[in-house]
């Protein structure tokens, strides 16, 4: 029987080739663009369960709440809160580790690179259980003139010769040391959130100069990673964490009286496993996934692959009459409705399996450049459990889903009627989900278009929304702070102006799509009632406004002329002296400091202070001298920063050039003079432009994504409508035989056909454009610089405009054979 | 009406060719009821087809109403057709979907005739034909008599000079059988032109000439008195 069974399903595949080519393909491309997806989302929910100690790792955030702006949400935690978490939590904690990320200047022979090298605490390498090849991890995290690296960084500088005790001098901050490497160790895989290629062990002592990294308490500088005790519990943690922040945090005298630590520090904990997706938007070692893009991805390969199972029900109800003879006449037999059944959905997932050798074809094929696209490192494993779980679940899913609704509408004919009348007229039941389900499938895609629309749009509206500065033809050069070239960097910007091409030059301590954020905390002298006022702050020198191209909307910019400009110098300040100075600062800043217009701000006064907690201070008072239109250095995710420039010689550390003409040929030139000032520091820049546009990578991929997807979907759906429509002029035959000789045109009988087709299109759109609208409308509340929500009217109507174009060009053509033919063979024998 | 002269019609496949009319002389003139007669294969539906302008031959003239078609192309055939001729068919050839109305209005559809026009004379044509109680059933609620009788109002509600019916009572009992032929041969007294193709004689003797095809030619040709 079962023979019989596999026989008459391959006989009607073949016999049927249009039908088969529709459901096997159109299936293959649902399972191929699930398959994919599901690796992808496989991959991120693999990340950091490899760790031994996994499950017990957990992570430190901080969020500093400021008065009067967002929360400063960061994944990062304070250099001293590692000590203090041990302190606090003794009978919880067991081990702590922080890890700072540099950038030092690595030296070995002739071979000069910056390299992100990681400062961690020793106990890094017990809580991480790294996979050590050669020499003592352990031993090389005792001692601060050892450090361990991974055999990417082993090759990159010492080839295929023995790495181990080899010695490479590195240069960070103003610490010149040479460092034995004393381990090498496995790259890590890709699914971990930790990210570092060499590690050496923090000693606190060696970076005095730089309190803010290891010893500040208002500084971020560290991921912090501690492991519970056996049995310890993390809500524990968590319930005490406000007042771990008031018994650690040293509150500096210049916040108000009466305030604790907690008021303005937040602290959270999260599962090391849980950060790959939930982390809470911070610095990362490396760029994280996020929840929002692993449920739509999942939803996508959902509704491809539930248009394929639509397609399958959809034909095979269509052809049911077809074989109603052939159920009629194996109930005669003897056949029990329960054994139609199982035929029926044998049958489905035949089909399903010939989807699947296809999809593993396309899948296999796709891969590298799918992996490609998303960076990672893909692979399907056909050994393993997953994989065949996954191929064998939805076949199964696939061949139960499509053909379950079939085989009990086929299995139902009652033999007599079928028999009797030679064919079956379908019931109106079936005709009606049908046309339910193919309105289904557009609605769908329909949804896909708008949202490929909206994300496509809204990644435009923001790569090309005028950012405030003029972004184009900037170059900006990194490190001029190094060893090196700071005490070079008058002569340098000199040189660099002297170029041909080169307009202007400015050095700032921030750039374009910087992540760094730097506050102070200042008073306005005629507004006591504003209290400390915690604002953004960006260093800047003379030139600064006029290079990037930002203009003063009143008020006038720093100048050479005006020898008092700027931030005096503290050096020598008796406490509780009253220095003064100059300040610009942009519009954002003006409803922060209490102003109501730029006019009203220039000539007002903003008062700074500086010295150490407990000594005495020194004050500023810098007058508004100018108003900076609001210039947008980040992603439009977020609103522009209220800012006060700095005019402060000595702390910058990017020069910006704005250029004219071809920019290789002046890049080779700039970096020529920078060698010659520089010879030891490597030479590194990039175009404002360009570090702009990164900004929008994810928005561009996963647009890129939807419109892949969307695509898929309409193609799927086409397919199965083409097939529809095919088998229904075939079931109209007679009848546009008999329209044709009371006189339609072919025309008429196109139009007839098209606008059957058209009805369920139209009507998904009517279903399509309010959803789509809702979820898109939604997704741009995340951004709070966005596309007019106006801009969803045209996109509905171009959406449902294309899904009907491709309706019609499907529908179309086969209506046009079908109305050419000629009557007469349709009428005579039925 | 129409004039067949040397017509002809061979049927090529890959491999064979039938000859299905051979040269072919036929004069039918306008009032005429005209039956057709021969065995299977001898032609019939063919010079039905070709007469109906469903069908082209493969030579010959063919004059209707002083214009020769035989060249024609689809859309002017079918000009030409749906103003003038008017078909009935063994097996009714109605349309499930649509009821009893629409299947009739559909002679019309094609016509640009308001629907106002359209609806008036739908009734006018059912009422002549005795369908008009069942105006909204549909087609397989009905017996093949009344559903004939459709057909023939379908046939007949364009005003269409001449009427080509394919072996109308093929499918009926006798009884419904002499009711088709009765109207045909009513609508025949009201100045219709009949062209029909039958096996039955005693059918065929409701025609006033009956042609006798074998082999696709011309046999005999039969004038009757009227009956």
């Amino acid at each position: 029987m079962f023979q019989n069974y596999i026989q008459v399903a391959f006989r009607n595949i073949l016999a049927n080739k249009l039908y088969s080519a529709i459901n096997i393909i159109g299936l293959a491309i649902g399972l191929t663009a699930c398959v994919l997806i599901m690796l992808f989302v496989r991959d991120e929910l693999s990340f950091d369960r490899f760790w031994a100690k996994s499950d017990a790792i957990y992570r430190l955030h901080t969020t500093f709440n400021v008065p009067g702006r967002q929360p400063f949400i960061t994944s990062s935690a304070q250099g001293p809160a590692r000590q203090a978490l041990l302190n606090y939590f003794p009978q919880e904690i067991e081990q702590a580790t922080r890890f700072a990320q540099f950038q030092p200047v690595v030296e070995y022979q002739d071979k000069v690179f910056y390299e992100r090298v990681h400062w961690a605490d020793r106990e890094a390498v017990e809580i991480f259980d790294l996979t050590v090849v050669e020499g003592d991890i352990q031993a090389a995290m005792q001692d601060n003139s050892s450090i361990a690296i991974n055999q990417s960084f082993a090759h990159k500088y010492f080839g295929d010769r023995p790495a181990l005790g080899e010695v490479v001098s590195m240069t960070t901050f103003d610490l010149v040391r040479d460092y034995k490497v004393a381990a090498i160790f496995e790259d890590l895989p890709h699914n971990t959130v930790l990210d570092f290629q060499a590690l050496t062990v923090i000693d606190e002592s060696d970076f005095t100069s730089q309190p803010a990294v290891f010893t500040e308490w208002f500084s971020l500088n560290n991921w912090l990673f501690f492991t519970l005790r056996d049995g310890a519990s993390i809500t524990t943690i968590d319930s005490q964490l406000p007042a771990f922040a008031d018994a650690s945090i040293i509150v500096p005298g210049a916040f108000q009286e009466g305030t604790t630590a907690s008021d303005f520090v937040t602290y959270s904990t999260m599962k090391l496993q849980d950060l790959q997706l939930n982390a809470p938007g911070g610095r990362e070692m490396k760029p994280t996934g996020d929840t929002q893009t692993v449920t739509i991805f999942s939803a996508i390969a959902a509704l491809v692959l539930l248009i394929a199972c639509i397609n399958f029900t959809n034909l095979a109800t269509a052809k049911s009459t077809q074989r109603a003879r052939e159920v009629a006449l194996r109930k005669v037999l003897g056949a029990r409705r329960q054994q139609l059944v199982q035929q029926f959905i044998g049958e489905s997932v035949v089909v399903a399996l010939l989807a699947l050798f296809l999809a593993v074809v396309l899948v296999e094929l796709l891969l590298p450049s799918y992996g490609a696209f998303l960076g990672r490192d893909l692979s399907f494993d056909y050994s393993g459990g997953f994989g065949l779980g996954l191929l064998a679940g939805l076949v199964l899913v696939v061949g139960i889903v499509g053909g379950l609704y079939p085989a009990v509408l086929l299995s139902g004919f009652r033999p007599a009627r079928v028999l009797k009348a030679n064919r079956s007229a379908e019931s109106a039941g079936s005709i009606r989900l049908r046309a339910g389900l193919v309105i289904l499938q557009f609605t769908i895609s329909i949804a896909l278009i708008i949202a490929t629309g909206v994300v496509f749009g809204q990644m435009v509206f923001a790569a090309k929304r005028y950012p405030g500065f003029n972004k184009d033809n900037l170059i900006v050069v990194r490190n001029v702070s190094r060893q090196g070239v700071v005490e070079k960097q008058v002569a340098l910007k000199e040189e660099i102006l002297r170029l041909p091409g080169v307009v202007s030059a400015a050095y700032a301590d921030d750039v374009p799509a910087t992540s760094n954020e730097s506050n102070s905390s200042v008073t306005i002298p005629g507004n006591p009632g504003l209290g400390d006022i915690l604002i953004g702050r960006q260093i800047v020198d003379h030139d600064y406004f006029s290079t990037y191209e930002i203009p003063l909307i009143t008020g006038r910019d720093y100048d050479r002329d005006y020898s008092g400009d700027g931030i005096p110098d503290f050096e020598g300040a008796r406490p509780g002296e009253v220095l003064q100075g100059t300040l610009v600062v942009n519009q954002a800043a003006l409803p922060r400091l209490g102003f109501a217009s730029a006019k009203d701000a220039v000539g007002k006064r903003v008062q700074i202070q500086t010295g150490s907690p407990g000594s005495e201070p020194a004050f500023a008072q810098l007058e508004i001298i100018g108003v900076a239109a609001n210039a947008h250095f980040r992603s439009l995710r977020s609103v522009v920063r209220p800012e006060m420039y700095y005019l402060l010689e000595g702390n910058f550390r990017n020069l910006t050039i704005r250029y004219t003409g071809n920019p290789a040929e002046l890049v080779e030139q700039i970096e020529s003079v920078w060698r010659e000032h520089a010879p030891n520091v490597p030479f590194t820049f990039s175009f404002a432009e360009q570090d702009m546009a990164r900004l929008y990578a994810q928005e561009h991929s996963l647009a890129t994504m939807l419109g892949t997807f969307a695509s898929l979907a309409i193609l799927v759906a086409c397919m199965g409508l083409y097939g529809l429509a095919a088998f229904t002029a075939e079931r109209r035959t007679r009848e546009i035989g008999i329209r044709k000789v009371m006189g339609a045109r072919v025309m008429d009988i196109v139009r007839l056909l098209v606008w059957q087709f058209s009805k369920p299109v139209l009507l998904a759109n009517l279903i399509a454009w309010p959803l789509a609208a809702w979820g898109m409308l939604n997704w741009l509340q995340a951004f709070p610089y966005r596309l007019d929500e106006w801009v969803l009217v045209p996109l509905c109507l171009i959406a449902g405009l294309i899904a009907l174009a491709i309706a019609w060009f499907t529908v179309g053509g086969n209506a046009a054979k079908v109305a050419r033919a000629n009557p007469i063979k349709a009428l005579r024998y039925e | 009406m129409l004039k067949l002269h040397n017509l002809s019609k061979v049927y090529q496949t890959d491999e064979v060719e039938t000859v299905a009319l051979d040269n072919v002389n036929i004069e039918i003139e306008s009032g005429e009821f005209v039956a057709i007669m021969g065995p299977s294969g001898c032609g019939k539906s063919t010079l039905l087809n070709i007469v109906g302008m469903l069908d082209s031959p493969s030579s010959g003239d063919y004059i209707f109403m002083d214009e020769n078609v035989a060249g024609y192309p689809e859309s002017k055939l079918s000009n030409i057709r749906k103003q003038n001729i008017g078909f009935i068919f063994q097996s009714f050839n109605l349309i499930d979907e649509l009821t009893v109305e629409e299947n009739i209005e559909l002679a019309l559809l094609y016509h640009n005739i308001p629907a106002s026009e359209r609806r008036e004379r739908v009734a006018r044509v059912m009422d002549k034909v005795g369908i008009a109680h069942r105006a909204k059933h549909m087609p397989s609620q009905l017996s093949g008599g009344q559903q004939q009788r459709v057909a023939v109002a379908r046939a007949v509600v364009g005003d269409q000079a001449m009427i080509l019916a394919d072996e109308p009572t093929g499918n009926l009992d006798s009884a419904h059988g002499q009711e088709v032929m009765e109207m045909l041969q009513s609508l025949n007294a009201e100045g219709t032109t009949i062209v029909m193709v039958t096996h039955s004689p005693a059918h065929a003797d409701y025609a006033r000439r009956t042609i006798n095809l074998f082999d696709g030619h011309v046999v005999t040709e039969n004038l009757r008195a009227a009956v």
